[in-house]
Order: C-alpha cells, then structure tokens, then sequence
C-alpha cells in the first residue's frame, strides 16, 4: 500500500491509476478500459474536491 | 424548441460573441450578472434562492424572460446552502439559518491566523500536494462532518463526503438542464462556462485570509511565491474542465485581492500576475477566452492586462474608470459592465438612461462593449432602474 502522505498528486487526480494496479493480483482483460474508468471517476472526485476550494 | 426560438438563440449568440472578440455586432449585447436580484424580481427571499436551485434556476428564466436579456448566467447566486449543509462546511452565514432570509449568503473568512483554514507552517504540505491538502487537512478544518485522516470515522464523514459528491453532480446535470430551457423558453444564451480564480486569490480567500497572508508577504514571501505556483496548474485544469466545448463563451475569472488598496502595485508584479498570466496564455492558447471579472479598482494594473494577446479576455469594470479601460485596453479587448450599483439602487430611471448613455457614447461606438452593472446584482438595485438600463441600451445601442 503507498505512502498516501507522500503522493503529489497532478492536477485531475486524486488516486493514480499506477498505485491502483499494484492492487490487483492480476488483470485479465482489457487494462486500458479498467485504467480509462478509473482515471474519469477520480477524476470526477477529484472536480469536487476542488469545487469547494474554488466556487463554494 | 421552436424555430423562431432558436432563430432568437442564434441572433443573441451571434451578437454575444461579435461584441467578445471586440466586433462591432447589431447592437449592444445586455449579459447582466444578476444574483439576488432574480428573487426581488420573481418574489422570491434570498433564502429560497440560496438553498433551493430548482428556485433559483426558475427565478432566473422569469427574469430571462422578462426582461429580455441576451446572456445570462443560469445561476449567479454562487453558493448554493443545501450543498453547503450537506457537505457541512461551516464559513457561512446562510440566509433563513444564521442570517435572516433576507439576507445574500455570507462568507465568513479568516480574520487572524488562529482562525485560518490553512496555518502559517504549512504552505509545505500545501506546496508538496495541494489535492491530498484539501482533501486531509483543509476539508476537515472547514466542515463540521469531514475527518482527518487518523482521526476516528463517522457515519456523517462518510455521509459528507457522498452526499456533497451526489450533490455536485445533480447541480452540474441541472445547469445544463437550465441552459437548454433559456435557449429554448427564451432564446437566451448561458453567459459564461468555467471558472477560475488566481491562485493569489486562493490564498487570500480561502486558505490564509486577506490579512494572515499579507503577513506572510513579509514573512515567508518565498513560500507565498511556491504556493502560487503550486496552485497554478490546478486552476487551469478546473477553469478548463468547465469550459464551453464550443469556445463561444468565456471562462469566468473572479479577481479580488490584487488590486489597490489590498496589495501594492509591487505585490500584484510579484506575487498575483506571474502565475495568472501563464494560466490565461494557456487557456488562450488553448483557444477559449476568459471574462476578466474585476472586482474593484484594477486601474493601477491595466498596463499589466494590456500585456496579453489580442482578444484573449473580456476585461470587466467595477469601481475602475471604464474610459479609462477603454483607452488602455479598448483596442484590444472587448470591454463590460461599468454601471454602478449604487446608482441602479438609489437613483432614477432617467440618471440611469443618461449614465448608460455617457458609457455607450464613450466606450461603446466602435462595439466591442457589453452592457451590465459593474458588479454582481444582489438584492439592492430597483427593478425600474434595471429596466431602465435594458431598456434604454435595447434602444440606443444599435449600431
């Protein structure tokens, strides 16, 4: 598990994608569609977080 | 949506853009920022607007309507409290809770460095990761529900963090539902898509406070530096995830802070321009334009705003000299507003027309002009002066 302390996190993400495929033992499928969905939802959470810095 | 409809869509649009990229079009452009004024109007109190949207949204289409405006914002009242409830962030006053319904939401910001939502020593952690900052240390400090990381779990942490989140997403769905009925009831156009702040303005507003951080000017300047530049790439990537896809429409900056009297002309060079100025490059560059909301006096800075590209903003005029503006920036930028509040809340009608005029006859003739007051409409201003100045530029301001 990462050092969530230590991550610097780039603008539209909350959780990288790199640090979420050490969780799978493996991956079976299409890796670009599991790394696709995942990027957009973070990303989504990542708009919220900011959105209550920025505009609330 | 009827054909005359969009056709009205079309003109308006038409219009909005031509006066943006500082064209002369058919007439003025009336884009008015109006926020509790819409309730004054469709007989609403601010609490109803402030916490209900569905409220808010329909108070705004009335006036749309009625009113006759080009542009409009879907939703100027910017806080929406039913969200700030949910998500439990305590700095504000909201109308019908700690303020009487009547009154515009307040914002409570921080006065001392006790009372700061970001303390002295930690423009370190904010600088090393600002997301991982606001989301351990910062949403916990300015809401009720929100746990630190470490700290025991709650039920209503889990449930501030979701119900925010649901939240956000069912107002994002309704803006849109609420540009698609202004096009459709009234062939009105959604005035701006995307918002951006300078990360100066971060600091003072939300993180720091106006007078912690003018502290650090002095004390840490270094970090004051780091942390803008730290912020930076942020605000672009928001302003740039609202951003009208078509590029018709600007992203809106709200500028604050960075004027006189709140930081020298020395402290704007140094810490509020270099990285907002990157910011609106980018963006430009990135072919989308952005409205230069600014609020106060920005006159000492102008030549500063004269620095960036050909129509790259629309530069906004509050307490600032609009002839003034024009002369330094006219040729370049499209220029708004500069109708003062006060004199649409304690003038006449005809002190109205005869302002409007002396603006349209003196920045207005060559177009790249837009009518609108020179701040943000709350509940102050008469509705017959409002009419007044739609009225009167609707008329006058044919080209």
């Amino acid at each position: 598990m990462p050092d969530e302390k230590t991550m610097n996190l780039p603008p539209g993400v909350c959780y990288p994608w790199e640090e979420k495929k050490k969780e799978y033992a493996a991956l079976l499928g299409d890796e670009t569609i599991v790394k696709k969905v995942w990027e957009d939802i973070d990303q989504l959470a990542y708009i919220y977080i900011w959105f209550c810095l920025i505009s609330s | 949506m009827s054909e005359a409809m969009e056709k009205l869509y079309q003109e308006r649009l038409k219009r909005y853009v031509t006066a943006m990229r500082n064209e002369k079009p058919d007439r003025i452009p009336i884009r008015p920022f109006a926020a509790e004024f819409v309730a004054k109007y469709a007989g609403y109190t601010c609490q109803q607007v402030t916490h209900d949207i569905e409220l808010a949204f329909a108070a705004v289409r009335k006036c749309a309507a009625d009113f006759d405006w080009d542009a409009v914002v879907g939703n100027m009242v910017y806080v929406w409290t039913g969200f700030v409830d949910a998500v439990g962030l305590n700095y504000y006053l909201k109308p019908g809770i700690e303020a009487s319904p009547d009154t515009p939401f307040q914002y409570i910001e921080p006065e001392d460095e006790p009372n700061a939502y970001m303390r002295e020593n930690e423009y370190d952690a904010l600088i090393a990761d600002p997301t991982g900052f606001l989301a351990d240390v910062w949403m916990p400090r300015v809401s009720n529900d929100v746990r630190a990381p470490g700290a025991p779990n709650s039920y209503r942490n889990n449930l501030s963090w979701l119900k925010g989140g649901m939240a956000l997403m069912h107002y994002f769905s309704q803006f849109g539902v609420q540009n698609a009925r202004l096009r459709a009831e009234s062939g009105t156009v959604g005035a701006i898509a995307g918002c951006l702040k300078a990360p100066f303005d971060i600091l003072a507003d939300k993180l720091r406070g106006y007078r912690p951080l003018c502290m650090d000017l002095f004390s840490r300047p270094e970090k004051v530096k780091a942390a803008c530049e730290a912020l930076a790439p942020h605000m672009m990537f928001n302003a740039l995830a609202g951003a009208d896809p078509e590029k018709n429409v600007p992203i809106s900056l709200w500028m604050h802070r960075g004027c006189a009297p709140f930081i020298s002309p020395k402290q704007f060079e140094t810490y509020y321009w270099p990285t907002l100025k990157q910011i609106i490059l980018e963006i430009w560059k990135r072919g989308h334009q952005t409205l230069f909301y600014a609020e106060g006096n920005w006159d000492t800075h102008l030549n500063y705003i004269a620095e960036l590209p050909e129509r790259s903003i629309i530069y906004h005029v509050d307490r600032g000299d609009i002839f003034e503006a024009h002369k330094q920036l006219g040729r370049k930028f499209c220029i708004s507003g500069g109708i003062p509040n006060e004199l649409l809340t304690f003038g006449t009608p005809d002190e109205v027309r005869a302002y409007c005029k002396k603006v349209i006859d003196g920045v207005a003739r060559d177009g790249g002009y837009i009518m609108d007051t020179a701040a943000i409409m709350q509940d102050d201003p008469q509705i017959e002066n409002v009419k007044a100045m739609t009225d009167f530029t609707r008329e006058y301001g044919v080209y």
